[in-house]
């Protein structure tokens, strides 16, 4: 068995410990079946790994745990959806994930007046990204920018600005991470 | 692991962001117990119930293509297999856990309660 | 920084690490297993039902 960690654009081998399998022009990255224990450090190291690559090439991360019998079947399972992955992997080529959540400071998530803060902050956010996604969560905003390499320090920049024009408003940001929220359909 | 944090609360708090399972907090019914003790209780509730939700789902659409006549008779035996294999297993790590098939029977909203 | 500090920052970017991994990503119809505390808990093939466990995901607004 083995698993599908993650499609790049890019068939050519790396030198990330991990093997690229070439797949009809894209590249599908992947590794023996994990065992044993999915603990945090686990986790750290297949991110890490996905980073790395990510620093060479397109990236496109899988789904955790995607389980295939072997390369074959791995390959065979994304030809159907070969012309999708493509178009995936030039919307985020260049670009990086930058994760952000807002949490109402020193008081319970959710209190009133602070949704419509919440909204102008993910604008004003998704203003200086190539696309935005809003997920579910028990913060007032939690978001993932697609973010152009070279913006991410402006990024940040705003993400500063903002914590100081709403002191109400807790703000945090992560990243870069790879683009887990910028995979499926057209970016929003 | 590099640091991933750029940009933090003024006050330096980080414990609102810190909380855990934060994707599947909002769909844990208070059943569920908090108490650090029986977290892992808690996980494999949680991942039990994910797992029967899965199967129930599976088994489903498995029953409207057989109905439809969409499946050779040896897919439909393997299928017939593979949920006998998953009811076994479910049963085996339900008493892993000291689980009954009550405590799987979570609210999870949106996704209505399971059995 | 503080050791405290360092703890604090890499609990919640495990947090956002684990919301990527659980909500994110291609889904590829394939096998997932789910582990817990060493125990493989179940090998589910999704090859049929990709589309039934999409339809029941919570909606991204």
């Amino acid at each position: 068995m083995i698993e599908l960690l993650a499609i790049t654009d890019d068939p050519a081998p790396t030198a990330a410990p991990v093997r690229i399998v070439p797949a009809g022009g894209l590249g599908l990255v992947v590794e023996p079946a994990p065992h044993g224990e999915l603990d945090a450090d686990a986790l750290w190291r297949r991110e890490s790994l996905l980073e790395e690559l990510m620093r060479e090439r397109a990236v496109l991360p899988v789904r955790l745990g995607t389980r295939l019998e072997d390369a074959a079947a791995a390959a065979e399972a994304i030809a159907p959806r070969r012309a999708e992955l493509a178009a995936a992997l030039e919307r985020v080529r260049g670009a990086v994930e930058l994760s952000v959540r807002a949490a109402a400071a020193g008081a319970p998530a959710g209190a009133d007046g602070f949704a419509a803060t919440a909204e102008a902050v993910h604008a004003r956010l998704a203003a200086h990204a190539r696309a935005s996604a809003r997920h579910e969560g028990p913060e007032l905003l939690r978001a993932a920018y697609l973010v152009d390499r070279g913006d991410v320090d402006g990024f940040v920049v705003t993400v500063r600005d903002l914590q100081h024009e709403h002191p109400g408003l807790s703000l945090l940001c992560t990243g870069p991470w790879p683009p887990y929220s910028f995979t499926e359909g057209p970016a929003r | 692991m590099n640091g991933k944090v750029l940009a933090g609360p003024l006050d330096g708090d980080l414990d609102p962001f810190a909380r855990p399972m934060p994707n599947l907090s909002n769909a844990l019914s208070r059943r569920i117990d908090a108490d650090p003790e029986s977290v892992e209780q808690g996980l494999a509730q949680l991942v039990l119930t994910i797992v029967e939700l899965l199967r129930q789902l599976m088994e489903r659409q498995a029953l409207r293509r057989i109905d439809g006549g969409g499946l050779t008779e040896e897919q439909v035996e393997r299928l017939g297999a593979t949920f006998m294999a998953l009811d076994q297993r479910m049963e085996e790590l339900r008493e892993q856990f000291g689980l009954t098939a009550e405590d799987l029977n979570l609210d999870l909203g949106p996704l209505g309660r399971l059995l | 920084m503080s050791s405290a500090g360092a703890i604090a920052e890499r609990d919640v970017a495990l947090v956002d690490l684990v919301d990527r991994l659980l909500g994110g990503g291609v889904v590829i119809a394939g096998d997932i297993t789910l582990s817990v505390a060493d125990v493989d808990l179940v090998h589910v093939s999704l090859r049929a039902l990709v589309s039934s466990v999409e339809k029941a995901r919570p909606q991204q607004p």
